[in-house]
């Protein structure tokens, strides 16, 4: 096992990670890497696309957007000569569930940054000139996703596979519901939804607890919004029933790409982990696992084809993805079936199953070596629940997960008979 | 900026860079190859990339599913890239395992099979992934503009190869490309993270000592240092968007241009990253083509492009279109911010800021323990490691004057390539 290869104990634990809860709701993480001269934020706070209004679909990302745009104190070029001249950045997106945020600068500049995200997280003053800007941009954006064949495949397998659940809808929203949002609707939703309650953020790099609690503290955490409410609970999702098969036509394209997939078990739940193993066969390991030998390496049909396993707190969901020529489509996809009745009727064999565990393992140090890397390990502690021990208990779990758990958790969410299978391309011939 | 750096060259000619970080018990083994694209000849394209696919393969003594399960359950990743100048192999593995990855460079630098079989295979997933380029505009165009932008040199093709190149390549093309190459005094391998530097030289040794050159022919291409003259391309296609591409001819990448060049990028379209891995970047709306053309409502977004390579390469800027302006519109704008840096005095206190964002760049993405092996081959395989080591220092004594004077040598309107994509049902060209 290659967590003999490395010590469990360097990995984050409750002896070095911080975790401080703020009088206003807002929480924060951090672990120290003395060994860097930056600092890497991540983070999420509400709301989220699932709270928008049916006519004003896009409404979440849209705000994101004019967040950075100008605050009440900095005008746009203000606001960005600040960050850009710190050699700094700041990003913000819509998620189904809450705003993320990334941000990266040098340890000395800390405090302006998290001065400049409480700046535009709490003082957005939605400029009219640059509310016009966006909504052009955002609007190229969607005509130019419109001609991506796996933009249109993957909105097509969440429109079929999530039907009237929010999730169905795209992030960017639709053309027309764009077109529909005002800088009054802007303005009224952050100030329903955007606050400190549910803002969780993770800190890492360069600087001590002590110090990133006290630049957190004197900015992010006085963030005071009396208007603040909670988002609508997400309604549950209707039971896949019987194969939807979609096919988005799109002119002129040379390859067909691919979406198979059907509803995944919980992040939270007892189920993932033998998942996340089981992904790992199906269509990770290597090079794309037993997925990418029989499609790309066997028959040499597609560049890609592999399987993903979606992690969130809302429904998700496990796909096979693959980009083909057009007339290989039928062919991929009886590969693919192929594939995933023999996972789902029969056991992985040891080999298998010890050499995922070993690279899921393994792969601990490098996903944590990077700041970046680290501060998302830390959000994830928060959002799923987790112990601050999690990521050091986790070789134990995962030793823990037997062959007979990973073929049960793949009979009880991939059933063949039960699945989208969407596809954008050249019509079908 | 790293300090410490070992060097030593193997009888054979393999010459090795070692740099040690320990701040994880991470190491990461690159091995780069003196052969790409650029070293291909018409009719011939897309071997370079091509062989690097054959590469995973399997040699006689490791098969393809060997090799990519030796790394995956250490939980190491691996992969390559062709450039035209460079085709490289790396691996990032647990420290305590670097032994897996030097025997499997190893092996495969003269040991590959080349199965026809997998040849043929091989050829429709190369196929694949071309299609897959080919359903995006932005590479129809840039592959359109590059063709005109120079008259006989391997840069004016992509990586991939041409279609038609792609369909009649043999094995016998690939493997004697290969078996070329694939020399001990054609490549260097870089080793950084967690290593103890005399053990590592030992298994270098132990691994690599015993392979046995040949000698090797490079074609090495005469270099294009003048762009033709001013042409313009016009494509058609789906969608709703129309993106615009300018090149220029840039500097070669060990020219002391090329750092006022990436001042002047830095200044037009905003601060681009060496980092190959992570990192993240810097964004360019503060940069004076963003303030002119994005603030100013002619254009949706702008990008600029520039890359070190052995020959004079190109310097690009992408431009998507704002719906209501006209190319024509766009294009002028475009060409006052240019005349503006020509013209017009540059403070000192803006270079400044680009050395500075240069600096938080490499400090985001040092952390990561890929990006040194990635930086120390890259730096070789145009110039020498000095040049990565030396990168901001260099930014940092560019004067106003030398960015001035690049930008009125090579920003010449009679010298470049505009490419237009124009979706179909629209007029193509402006009254």
């Amino acid at each position: 096992m290659p967590e003999s290869l490395f010590s469990t104990a360097k990995l984050p634990g409750s002896d070095d990670i911080t975790r401080k809860q703020f009088g206003n709701g807002a929480i924060l993480l951090t672990r120290p890497n003395n060994s860097s001269p930056a600092v890497s934020i991540r983070g999420y706070l509400p709301p989220g696309s699932a709270a928008e209004p049916p006519e004003k679909y896009g409404l979440v990302n849209f705000l994101a957007s004019m967040l950075t745009a100008g605050t009440r104190r900095r005008t746009f070029r203000e606001l960005h000569n600040e960050i850009e001249s710190m050699g700094a950045s700041l990003s913000i997106g819509a998620g189904g569930l809450a705003t993320s945020f990334a941000a990266q600068c040098l340890r000395e500049d800390l405090p302006r940054m998290l001065e400049i995200m409480k700046e535009v997280f709490s003082e957005p003053s939605f400029p009219a000139k640059q509310f016009q800007r966006i909504k052009t941009q955002i609007l190229t954006i969607i005509a130019i996703q419109a001609q991506d064949t796996a933009a249109m495949a993957d909105q097509a397998f969440d429109r079929a596979i999530y039907r009237a659940h929010p999730y169905a809808i795209p992030e960017l929203g639709f053309p027309e519901t764009v077109q529909m949002i005002s800088r009054e609707d802007l303005e009224a939703f952050h100030q329903r939804y955007m606050g400190p309650k549910g803002l969780v953020a993770a800190i890492s790099g360069g600087i001590q607890p002590a110090e990133a609690l006290d630049a957190f503290e004197r900015t992010l955490g006085t963030w005071v919004n009396i208007d603040q409410q909670a988002q609508p609970e997400l309604p549950p999702v209707e039971p896949l029933t019987g194969i939807i098969r979609e096919h988005v036509t799109l002119q002129e394209k040379s390859q067909t790409d691919l979406v198979m997939g059907t509803f995944a078990p919980k992040t939270t739940g007892p189920d993932f982990l033998p998942a996340q193993l089981g992904n790992e066969i199906l269509g990770q390991f290597g090079m794309m696992g037993r997925i990418g030998e029989a499609v790309r390496e066997k028959a040499g049909l597609a560049y890609y084809a592999q399987s993903e396993l979606g992690m969130g707190l809302g429904p998700i969901t496990w796909q096979v993805v693959a980009g083909v020529n057009p007339n290989n489509v039928d062919k991929a996809i009886a590969l693919i079936r192929k594939e995933l009745s023999r996972f789902t009727t029969e056991l992985v064999t040891e080999e298998e199953l010890a050499d995922v565990r070993s690279a899921v393992v393994g792969r601990l140090p490098l996903s944590l070596e990077s700041n970046a890397g680290i501060a998302s390990a830390l959000l994830n502690l928060e959002r799923y629940k987790h112990s601050l021990d999690y990521i050091r208990e986790l070789p134990a779990r995962i030793a823990a997960v037997t062959r007979e758990d990973i073929l049960r958790v793949a009979q009880t969410y991939w059933q063949l008979d039960n699945m989208v299978i969407a596809s954008a391309g050249v019509a079908l011939s | 900026m790293p300090e410490t750096l070992i060097t030593h060259t193997l009888d054979n000619g393999l010459r090795l860079l070692i740099r040690e970080i320990h701040t994880a018990p991470i190491a990461s083994c690159w091995i780069w190859y003196g052969v790409g694209s650029r070293n291909e000849v018409p009719g011939k394209t897309g071997l370079s990339h091509w062989v690097e696919h054959m590469q995973f393969k399997g040699t006689a003594q490791r098969s393809a599913s060997w090799m990519d399960h030796a790394v995956a359950r250490l939980g190491g990743h691996w992969n390559a890239f062709t450039s035209p100048d460079w085709t490289t192999y790396f691996e990032t593995l647990p420290a305590s395992a670097l032994e897996t990855a030097l025997a499997l460079e190893a092996d495969r630098m003269r040991g590959s099979l080349f199965d026809p079989a997998e040849v043929e295979t091989e050829r429709t997933v190369i196929l694949s992934e071309r299609e897959g380029l080919e359903n995006d505009p932005l590479f129809l165009l840039n592959e359109a503009v590059q063709l005109r932008a120079y008259q006989h040199h391997p840069y004016r093709g992509e990586v991939i190869g041409a279609k038609e190149d792609l369909l009649a390549l043999t094995r016998e093309d690939l493997y004697g490309h290969y078996q070329n190459y694939y020399q001990p005094a054609n490549a260097l391998l870089c080793l950084a993270g967690d290593i103890e530097p005399r053990r590592a030289l030992d298994l270098v040794q132990k691994f690599f000592g015993g392979i046995q050159g040949s000698p090797f022919n490079k074609h090495q291409p005469a270099p294009e240092e003048d762009l033709p003259e001013f042409e313009r391309v016009d494509l058609r296609g789906p969608g709703d968007t129309t993106f615009i591409e300018i090149a220029w001819r840039a500097p070669k990448g060990n020219s002391e241009e090329f750092f006022a060049f990436t001042i002047l990028e830095s200044l037009l379209t905003g601060p681009s990253s060496l980092n190959m891995f992570g990192g993240g970047g810097i964004s360019n709306r503060t940069s004076r083509l963003y303030l002119a053309l994005v603030e100013k409502e002619l254009a949706v977004s702008v990008n600029g492009s520039l890359n070190a390579s052995i020959d004079p390469g190109t310097f690009s800027i992408n431009l998507t279109k704002h719906p209501a302006r006209s190319v024509d519109q766009l294009l002028a704008a475009l060409d006052r911010e240019i005349k503006k840096i020509q013209s017009k005095p540059i403070a000192l206190a803006e270079i400044d800021r680009a050395v500075k964002q240069a600096k938080a760049l490499f400090a985001y993405g040092s952390d990561n323990i890929t990006n040194h092996g990635f930086w120390m081959g890259y730096a070789n395989s145009f110039a020498d490691y000095s040049w990565f080591t030396e990168y901001v220092q260099r930014l940092a004594a560019v004067s106003p004057e030398q960015v001035t004077n690049i930008a009125r040598k090579y920003l010449r309107p009679d010298a470049r390539v505009i490419g237009v994509y124009t979706p179909n049902g629209e007029e193509a060209r402006d009254a």
